[in-house]
């Protein structure tokens, strides 16, 4: 096999790039701040990420990325301290911890918590890593024959995905999507090179720019949400000592840090998927396995074990979507996907061949970065617990100026910071009143290609739409489509019969 | 959104089977959970159970009724019609030659049969938050922003930025006189020193 | 009418809580223990710890008097809150620690005993340990 002679040298050049004491220095920094984020409620990665997206325009594609993906799957990371010892879950895919991390913190043995957390979330992450750098040079050579229409169907799955699994009201959630979808026509036509919702104003001609809207939607978006008076009953600082497993814990653990390990790996694939329903099926699974099930929600290690290796493992995972077909999948890649189009680089299955270093620079940095992360969440997690002190209203204005004055950064332009004001409010709107972001950027950030690719279908196909089910691929895809889109309501009039049936099967039973 | 979530695991692998098959099973768990343990088993009854300790975690506030929901839902099914409007007269064409207006026009209608959508259901919507008194401290923040790139362009980024930080910390974040003064004169002289310093970016500036 | 006790978990505070408990006794008077950490972070210094609680609680049985004890977080200047609980509860006494402050803490900081000192209007009863 001559792939394998291709595979191993930009796999060991990729190593290089990562042990060049600058790219070290960004991991380092991404993956603290990633801990840190982790840590506080309030602000998330994609957030976070968006915020810094300033600063990625004066360093190196690898370097940028590198801290970029830190701060993701660090955050992974952080959020179990919470979880575990204030029973506040840092991030969404941290709050399954909480059932028996906070009950092993009652009965004093939060260390043992903390650091089986820990060791799950570095195996799940390392053993994501090394099935990604096998898996992900077979999805790209086998993406490079797409043709237009494979992409308009992964497109439109992928954003339908997202939107269906992600949190909150499904229907909502389409209208975000529908709405990124809409504003991404806003600029000039690539086909026509007409002027679409433009208004005469210059500032839209080249269409809106990615990173006000990113900064926006997540970052100022999320700070004026929690303006509003959310109020968590502050608790006494805690000493957090001896944060090491006993033997037995481990080997406890063990079944469940290998099943997670699986089990977040297939599921981050899956765009919408990701981190927060990784760690719920892996928590369902342990409990199902169990032969004593009693003990989950009392401090069973397997259940803090079980979700914190795969919500690393579905992180890392998902990075496969962006990395090799160029299609992200989940707010947080989506982020990233701008990131890297906003310093020239333009995801897709030719990233693998045509950048290299960056390719595996990247993914050899997790290495690295998950190295760093169980060193600071085993001896140093006493310093970042003491974040938790700083109050809110203090990182506020700090997140709130970064902002402002960070995206004029990026354009030199005082209308971007307009914009990101714009969506701002937007976030904080759509936040409220239950519509989730992640659905609109990503569809915002693949709107362009989706449109591209459904024109250029049609023009293959001449106007017949059901062309596309003719090719493979994107037949397949298509049909995964509809039964995604359908199915729920298939479902819904499933249950309503059975629902009826039993009504009529208990009235039986009463006379 | 509990079938969504099963059906959207049907295709994958070992999440899948649990969730598909844990649906008979449920009722025998929820007969058992009534005992003191809360810790859940079936994806659904997690689920549950994860969104009741998110809300018990963030103290939110009660949801919104249904005048707000269907307020939502007009705005939706407005911005849809407006696209509408707007994709028409860039021409649309056919299936055959898209125009400009072809890939705006299927967007607006969706947005539309979407919002209408969110006006059928919005008297079960309970995922929105009632707007209260707290909300206007969201206006004041936005207001401080306003008033931000408004100055910007005239007085440079120093006052402005000083005038906002005070706000945030004093009136917004209920932080004391003297710090407030004090973090507030610390954060301009910090970004001064890293962007107009430092990096020397070209923000405007009076200093 | 009741006896209000400002506290932290420090010598100060403790000094304060056995003077106010004192005192709750000698006017045969309920006690209320306000211990609220300013500003919303998850973690705050001035919450008083679990075993602390407890022995609040076992101290106030013993000397028969009834303990309630107030831990919600409050924005904005400390000695308002203490003030505006004391309002609220028609305290008849408010029981605060003392402690050195250097004359940096002073000038960027302020104190809140003074403040609550010059602006009750009801006794203060300031104790050192």
């Amino acid at each position: 096999m001559d792939t394998l002679a291709v595979d191993i040298a930009p796999v060991l050049d990729g190593f290089t790039v990562v042990l060049e004491p600058t790219n070290l220095l960004y991991c380092l920094i991404g993956v603290t701040v990633g801990m840190l984020v982790g840590v506080l409620p309030g602000l998330g990665p994609a957030a976070t990420i968006a915020i810094l997206l300033p600063i990625t325009i004066g360093i190196e594609p690898v370097t940028a990325i590198i801290m970029l993906s830190g701060i993701f799957y660090g955050a992974q990371y952080g959020g179990t301290i919470t979880s575990v010892l204030l029973k506040l879950p840092g991030e969404a895919s941290s709050v399954v911890t909480v059932f028996d991390g906070h009950a092993l913190s009652r009965q004093g043995r939060a260390g043992t918590a903390l650091g089986i957390a820990a060791i799950g979330s570095f195996v799940g992450g390392t053993v994501s890593i090394v099935a990604l750098s096998f898996l992900a040079p077979v999805v790209a050579s086998f993406a490079l024959d797409f043709g237009p229409p494979e992409y308009t169907a992964l497109a439109l799955l992928g954003i339908l995905l997202v939107s269906t699994i992600s949190s909150g009201s499904r229907l909502k959630a389409l209208v975000a999507a529908s709405i990124g979808l809409l504003l991404a026509t806003v600029g000039r036509d690539a086909f026509t090179g007409g002027e679409r919702f433009t208004f005469g104003n210059l500032n839209l001609a080249d269409g809106l720019d990615f990173v006000p809207i990113a900064m926006g939607l997540f970052g100022l978006g999320e700070i004026l949400y929690n303006l509003e008076e959310r109020h968590t009953a502050a608790q006494a600082p805690m000493k957090v000592a001896n944060v090491w497993p006993s033997r037995r814990d481990l080997r406890q653990s063990s079944g469940a840090i290998g099943r997670g390990s699986v089990l977040g790996f297939v599921l981050g694939i899956l765009p919408g998927g990701g981190a927060t329903l990784a760690s719920l099926a892996a928590y369902a699974v342990e409990k199902r396995r169990s032969k004593t099930p009693e003990r989950f929600g009392n401090g069973a290690v397997e259940g803090v074990a079980g979700p914190e290796t795969a919500n690393n493992a579905a992180a890392t995972s998902s990075f496969i979507p962006l990395l090799t077909l160029g299609i992200p999948a989940n707010a947080t890649m989506a982020v990233i996907f701008g990131a890297l189009l906003v310093i020239g680089v333009s995801p897709g299955p030719q990233l693998v061949t045509e950048e290299p270093e960056l390719f595996w620079g990247v993914i050899n940095s997790m290495y690295i970065g998950n190295i760093l992360l169980l060193i600071m969440s085993i001896p140093l997690v006493g310093l970042f617990v003491k974040i938790l002190r700083v109050r809110p209203a203090i990182l506020a204005p700090i997140t709130v100026l970064i902002t402002l004055i960070g995206v004029y950064t990026v354009n030199n332009s005082v209308f971007d910071i307009v914009l990101v004001i714009v969506f701002g409010v937007l976030g904080y709107l759509m936040k409220k009143l239950g519509f989730d972001p992640g659905p609109l950027l990503l569809a915002f950030v693949l709107g362009v290609l989706l449109e591209e690719s459904l024109r250029r279908s049609l023009l293959i196909f001449d106007g017949n739409a059901a062309e596309f089910f003719t090719r493979p691929i994107s037949g397949t895809l298509l049909v995964v489509f509809l039964l995604v889109a359908l199915l729920p309501l298939i479902g819904k009039a499933f249950a309503r019969r059975r629902s009826a049936e039993q009504q009529n099967d208990t009235t039986k039973e009463l006379v | 959104m509990t079938s969504a979530h099963d059906g959207a695991h049907a295709p994958t692998g070992p999440g899948g089977s649990t969730a598909a098959g844990a649906s008979p099973l449920g009722a025998d768990d929820a007969a058992r959970s009534t005992t003191a343990v809360e810790s859940p088993s079936t994806l659904h009854d997690l689920e549950e159970a994860v969104h009741r300790l998110e809300a018990e975690a963030e103290h939110r506030p009660p949801a919104a009724g249904p005048t707000t929901n269907l307020v939502v839902a007009t705005l939706v099914v407005a911005l849809g019609a407006a696209a509408l409007v707007g994709s028409l007269s860039l021409g649309v064409g056919s299936a055959r030659t898209p125009g400009s207006g072809t890939w705006p026009l299927i967007l607006s209608l969706l947005i539309v049969v979407l919002g209408l959508g969110l006006a059928v259901t919005a008297r079960s919507t309970t995922d929105a938050e009632r707007f209260s008194r707290s909300s206007l401290l969201v206006l004041a923040g936005l207001a401080t922003m306003v008033v931000f790139v408004a100055l910007i362009g005239t007085i440079g980024f120093e006052i402005p930025a000083a005038l906002l930080a005070f706000v945030w910390l004093r009136f917004l974040g209920g932080e004391g006189w003297r710090l407030s003064v004090v973090m507030s004169l610390g954060l301009v002289v910090a970004f001064y020193l890293i962007f107009v310093a430092a990096l020397s970016v070209p923000i405007p500036h009076l200093f | 009418m009741t006896v209000l006790v400002g506290y932290v978990p420090t010598p100060e505070g403790d000094a304060a809580f056995s003077a106010a408990l004192q005192e709750a006794r000698r006017r045969s008077e309920s006690l209320v223990v306000l211990n609220s950490p300013q500003g919303g972070a998850p973690v705050s210094v001035d919450v008083a710890p679990d075993p602390a609680v407890r022995r609040m609680n076992e101290r106030a049985e013993a000397d028969g008097v009834t303990l309630e004890l107030r831990q919600a977080a409050h924005s904005g200047d400390a000695a308002d809150e203490v003030l505006r609980v004391a309002q609220e509860v028609d305290a008849s006494v408010i029981v605060i620690g003392l402690r050195k402050r250097s004359a940096v803490g002073k000038l960027l900081m302020g104190s809140v005993a003074q403040r609550i000192l010059l602006d009750a209007d009801r006794p203060v009863l300031a104790v050192k340990p």
